[in-house]
């Protein structure tokens, strides 16, 4: 059984921190935007982040089954050619998605 | 140019909810998983929503079950959740101008800037406006805490029967990902960003997206750098 008053002080450390984490670089925005180098990474990251976030959550499903990596590679596969080509993005989405669940459930 | 993030070129406006759509798909299932098991481990349910409203942030909140479970003291969730959520220090640099200078739209957004908020975000156009982008981190947030509510109180019969699901986000991520791509004179972050991740996967594997987005930071500082050295010696 879990405690209600220890439960609530975990939440609201783990809210602190959190906030805190995500507030970090808002506090230091004047300071950082006098470097242009800052300004730069700015730019920089979205795309950086974004790859990092693919693979990392698809290596996370890679982890789920046995088959190895094809099923997350050929999906992502079919995500990046329909968004390149077509450019709508829940189609693109969808169509992984269920092609996804399908080589999971049936392949 | 403004420092903020370019715009796609021409991409087809979405309304706040069809962009969200697919942050729904992965949220109210993996939000379904979170509350289910915080209450399998013996919590109580609205305890479980709570931690949705307010701590927000998915992994850490999968972490913090089996440590709340075995009674480990605060300061020892404190530090993981810290090392968990590491990554998002980073979050806001792409943004810092993107949002209201001051009031609750700013303090929410910051609040709310989850790694799929992030990315929707920062590939609106530079233009949309503070309340469009409130909303789309509002309309997030609720579908994480409705799944959670969902798991909480539905418990045991809530087990999801399609493995993959989930995998949308993942989808999401690589929509986007060729969103930035598109709008990018160059795809040099990609490509430190894989060249990154194979390296850590190898030498740290337990901390691979934070450690990751740190040697991308210090690849794109060096990038940068040589790709800029007479601005950079401008500025500094």
């Amino acid at each position: 059984m879990i405690d209600e008053r220890t439960a609530l002080a975990v939440i609201a450390a783990m809210t602190a921190v959190t906030f805190a984490l995500r507030a970090l670089p808002f506090v230091a925005t004047r300071w950082l935007q006098r470097h242009a180098i800052v300004r730069r990474l700015g730019q920089f990251l979205p795309l950086a982040i974004m790859t990092l976030l693919v693979v990392h959550a698809a290596a996370g499903a890679a982890r789920e089954h046995a088959a190895g990596p094809w099923f997350e590679l050929v999906s992502i596969a079919i995500v990046v050619v329909l968004q390149w080509t077509r450019r709508n993005a829940l189609l693109s989405i969808a169509v992984g998605t269920a092609v996804y669940v399908a080589l999971r459930n049936f392949a | 140019m403004p420092m903020s993030s370019p715009e796609p070129d021409a991409a087809p406006p979405l309304s706040a909810l069809a962009l969200t759509t697919p942050v729904a798909m992965g949220y109210i299932p993996l939000g379904i998983v979170f509350g289910f098991l915080f209450v399998q481990a013996g919590g109580a349910g609205w305890l479980a929503i709570l931690t949705s409203i307010f701590v927000y942030a998915g992994a850490s909140q999968y972490m913090m079950i089996p440590m709340l479970a075995a009674g480990l003291p605060i300061g020892t969730i404190a530090l993981a959740t810290l090392v968990v959520n590491l990554r998002h220090v980073f979050y806001g640099l792409s943004l810092l101008d993107r949002f209201p200078a001051r009031g609750p739209l700013r303090a929410y957004l910051i609040f709310a800037l989850t790694d799929e908020t992030f990315s929707l975000l920062t590939t609106l156009p530079a233009s949309t406006p503070p309340r469009r982008l409130a909303l789309v981190a509002a309309l997030n947030h609720f579908w994480w805490v409705l799944g959670s509510s969902i798991g909480a109180l539905v418990g045991a019969q809530a087990r999801l029967t399609l493995a993959g699901l989930d995998f949308c986000l993942a989808a999401l991520f690589a929509v986007l990902t060729v969103e930035q791509w598109r709008s990018k004179q160059s795809p040099a972050p990609l490509w430190i960003a894989l060249g990154a991740y194979a390296i850590v996967t190898v030498l740290a594997p337990s901390h691979a997206l934070l450690l990751a987005i740190a040697l991308s930071v210090l690849g794109g500082v060096f990038w940068q750098s040589r790709a800029n050295p007479a601005t950079e010696a401008a500025d500094d």
